[in-house]
């Protein structure tokens, strides 16, 4: 009887560390949720064009660059030799590569419309502000492209070199994969903020 | 070859295994080549290629901004690219610009094929595959603003 009175009942509701892990899930799913939800302003412009052009790839641009800055940080623990994640950056570069493709083919269907002689962008940017054009869509335009044989080329190392990239003689390959994924990452954001640079300065 | 897939459990999260299936798909790229190379050249064929086809790009771009009949060359290698050519004015086209990857694209593929032959049993210095990847990505990063580019009138109306 006595036992009874000072044992506690075990208690069936979440504990605050449990609701704590939940909080961080969520509002990490949460802010990412909010960030992919960018491209989505393009569904209210006024421009036809850009209503679904730009959201195509605006959507298309901004998950390779999410994918491909996720590749890019993972290059940090790649670079200390941590072992585990080899597989992953395996995949994960091959996604990279995958989505810039898609961010590139999307690209080139917007980049129609951006020089179409009737109402272009393009036009209009070269005879009002100028710098739009030459500083940011030139930029835009050229080094999005450099992301894809990076990509491909980090894919190819990383699977054909397999768990040997660690080891100590393959130590020169491991550091300009990693830099290669850098420059990527980069080029990638680079892309991202020339790209919406240029639209808020004109849509489709 | 050592195996460090994450393993499913039940008493995980759904999307925490969800996640851990999505970061070894696909299976035959997670788990690597059977055969590693015990030499530099071939990694150092694909990273160096990758970048100097960057630096191709840019120097075509600099030789269609000043010979028209280059670019009109270059634009008629695009031609497989749809929308390279469109006569509809509110589409448009994307002109030369398709021509230009062109060249990217079959310099990057054909220089990484004779590299990859070239190197095939070399062992390459660090300092060498360092130093091309730099300066060919520095250099082709900054053509993207070359004087030769016509920049006036630069500024708003």
């Amino acid at each position: 009887m006595t036992a009874n009175l000072t044992q506690s009942e075990p208690s069936h509701l979440p504990r605050p560390l449990d609701i704590a892990t939940v909080c961080v899930y969520g509002l990490s799913f949460l802010s990412a949720g909010l960030f992919l939800f960018l491209p989505l302003v393009n569904l209210l412009s006024p421009s036809p064009w850009q209503r679904y052009m730009g959201a195509i790839h605006g959507f298309a641009a901004l998950l390779a660059v999410v994918v491909i800055a996720y590749a890019g940080h993972m290059a940090f623990p790649l670079l200390r030799g941590v072992s585990k994640i080899l597989p992953q950056m395996r995949t994960l570069t091959f996604w990279s590569s995958c989505m810039s493709f898609l961010a590139i083919a999307s690209g080139n269907w917007v980049y129609m419309r951006y020089r179409a002689p009737n109402g272009g962008a393009r036009a209009w940017l070269r005879e009002n502000t100028p710098l739009v054009h030459y500083l940011f869509m030139e930029y835009h335009e050229f080094t999005v492209l450099f992301t894809l044989p990076l990509g491909v080329a980090c894919t190819w190392v990383l699977w054909k070199y397999g768990d040997s990239i660690l080891e100590k003689q393959n130590r020169p390959i491991l550091t300009c994969t990693c830099m290669a994924l850098m420059a990527m990452m980069f080029f990638a954001i680079g892309g991202l903020v020339s790209g919406l640079n240029v639209a808020r300065m004109h849509t489709l | 070859m050592t195996q460090h897939f994450p393993q499913n459990s039940p008493g995980l999260p759904f999307y925490v295994n969800l996640w851990n299936q999505l970061k070894r798909f696909p299976g035959g790229l997670a788990a690597g080549a059977e055969d590693p190379p015990a030499i530099s050249g071939p990694a150092a064929a694909a990273l160096i290629s990758a970048a100097f086809s960057c630096l191709l790009a840019m120097i075509n771009q600099h030789f269609c901004s000043i010979f028209k009949i280059w670019e009109s060359l270059v634009w008629s290698l695009g031609d497989w690219i749809p929308g390279s050519k469109n006569p509809d004015q509110f589409y448009g086209e994307i002109g030369s610009y398709s021509g230009k990857e062109t060249v990217m694209l079959i310099g990057w593929l054909v220089t990484w094929f004779i590299l990859a032959n070239l190197w095939r049993n070399r062992q390459i210095k660090f300092s060498t595959i360092f130093f091309c990847l730099f300066t060919f990505l520095v250099a082709a990063t900054v053509m993207n603003w070359h004087p030769l580019f016509p920049y006036l009138p630069l500024m708003p109306k």
